[in-house]
């Protein structure tokens, strides 16, 4: 029982030596061979560039059209603007988001250099329309109380808007629009789709230059996975202290 | 000072206001009661146009402010209005409650609006509030910074819909003895209340709605002692 019991645990060692070793030396291929490390973090760099850039655009776009999409006429009916932003939602809504990527890149602005430009471009009008109906509950969600008061003491509705309404929205719109910065920076990874070379495509590149899928595509994901842990936990802590100065 | 004609409000098939006609003078405070639902608040909404009246027309100091052209917001500044719920900005200091509409609408800088501000909490004992948030006080309290907030703008009329009726009892009374003292500077004053009392102590007129008319009005000895109509004498009935 004990000598065949050590064999077998000489027998693992064994295993666990080559596992080692095979386990290196796939390492090495995937992140140090040839500095490809770096084509990572370029990866990482565009990734970030794109998301960023488009978080900007599509928080903007979002106010904008959360606010043309609450525009009434005096008499409780929609505006003409209130229908474009309706529109304009239905359609990101509806179509898939590569295919809107697609169309950016081969049609509307086929004759630009800057892909980052045209990606951001695409992914920020996307997010745009999220945003806009994250935006909207937030504002829906402040009391109709508030804005009645605003208007009766004889505020207009752009100033009761920016003075009362939107600050108190603003508290209740961050967790979410948090989250939706999440979805977009893992979003940007169908960015492939036009050639451009961002993490995941950076990790995709390895794999077919060197045979070998695990270390890279697990190693693009560790990469996204952290950057994504430091993100919601910064967004926590911004959470906890607009809460922790609530008035209300 | 106001006058409204044959004003008809209808919210999707639901017709609210059925003809209301009726002229509030200067001085007067005018105090409305009835069942609930019977269209108070939307009679008294309509009044500085929070809701728009479906036809009818509603005269200011001599200004027909139905009328599509006139810049409401201006209107508005000239009447104050109190609401069951008080309303205070949950994003201001109760110093900021006061002062943001005057010194936003460049009316007043912002040092006189903060020096009318403290000289009417004096008014109503809640001066050392001043940098307090709306949820630092009670329901009294605030009902009555509510009303501050309204007269800093120097109103020619001031509106109250129900005031006391979300408040705890033991803090109608300071509630209602701040709108006692304001109708004793000559305010005009258009109340909605189901406070007997008040309307019996303070009304010039005391009306009564019903289904969306105004079904009676008189002084408020004649209206409590002598009411005409079936209603009123059953609505007295159980509120009294
Ligand atoms: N914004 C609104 N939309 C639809 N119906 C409303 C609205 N406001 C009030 N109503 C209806 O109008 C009627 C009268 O309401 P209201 O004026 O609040 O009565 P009161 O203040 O006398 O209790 C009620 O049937 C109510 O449901
Ligand atoms: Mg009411």
């Amino acid at each position: 029982m004990l000598s065949s019991f050590s064999q077998k645990d000489m027998i693992e060692g064994e295993h666990m030596q080559e596992w080692f070793d095979s386990v290196g030396k796939k390492f090495v291929l995937a992140f140090v061979e040839g500095d490809r490390w770096k084509l990572y973090f370029k990866g990482l760099g565009v990734t970030l560039e794109i998301a960023l850039f488009a978080a900007i655009l599509g928080m903007v776009i979002g106010t904008v059209v959360a606010l043309m999409r609450l525009s009434q006429k005096r008499n409780g009916k929609k505006t003409i603007w209130a229908r474009i932003a309706g529109v304009y939602v239905d359609i990101i809504r509806g179509t898939p988001s590569v295919l809107q990527l697609l169309i950016m890149w081969f049609i509307v602005m086929k004759n630009s250099q800057n892909g980052v430009l045209v990606a951001s471009l695409s992914f920020g009008i996307n997010s745009g329309a999220y945003v806009s109906e994250i935006v909207r509950a937030g504002i829906l969600a402040v009391d109709k109380g508030q804005s009645e008061a605003g208007r009766s003491l004889g505020l207009s509705k752009a100033q009761t808007m920016i003075y009362i309404v939107i600050p108190q929205a603003i508290k209740n719109v961050l967790p979410p629009i948090g989250n939706e910065f999440i979805v977009l920076l893992k979003e940007t990874a169908i960015v492939g789709y036009v050639s451009l070379t961002d993490l995941t495509r950076a990790a995709n590149q390895i794999t077919s230059r060197t045979y070998e899928a695990f270390m890279p595509l697990i190693g693009a994901a560790v990469i996204y996975f952290t950057v994504i842990k430091i993100l919601t936990i910064l967004l926590d802590k911004l959470e906890r202290r607009l809460r922790k100065s609530d008035n209300r | 000072m106001i006058i409204v004609k044959d004003l008809h409000k209808t919210f999707e098939n639901n017709h609210v206001l059925k003809g209301v006609s009726y002229h509030v003078h200067q001085g007067e405070k005018i105090v409305i009661v009835g069942p609930s639902g019977s269209g108070k608040s939307t009679f008294l909404r309509c009044l500085n146009l929070l809701e728009t009246p479906t036809s009818g027309e509603i005269w200011f100091d001599g200004q027909l402010i139905t009328d599509e052209k006139v810049n409401i917001d201006r209107i508005r500044q000239h009447m104050g209005m109190v609401f069951q719920n008080f309303n205070l900005f949950n994003n201001h200091t109760i110093m900021d409650n006061i002062t943001l509409a005057p010194v936003k609408l460049k009316l007043m800088s912002k040092e006189e609006a903060s020096e009318k501000a403290l000289t009417l909490l004096d008014r109503v004992g809640l001066k050392e509030k001043a940098d307090a948030y709306p949820s630092q006080l009670s329901g009294g309290q605030k009902q009555r910074i509510a009303i501050v907030r309204s007269l800093a703008m120097n109103p020619r009329v001031m509106l109250f819909d129900e005031p006391t009726s979300a408040l705890d009892p033991e803090m109608v009374g300071e509630v209602l003895a701040v709108m006692k003292e304001l109708a004793e500077t000559g305010m005009t004053m258009v109340v909605v209340t189901h406070e007997m009392g008040f309307a019996r102590e303070v009304g010039t007129k005391v009306l009564f709605m019903d289904e969306g008319r105004i079904m009676e009005e008189n002084t408020p000895a004649e209206f409590f002692a002598n009411p005409q109509c079936d209603r009123l004498k059953e609505f007295l009935s159980k509120v009294l």
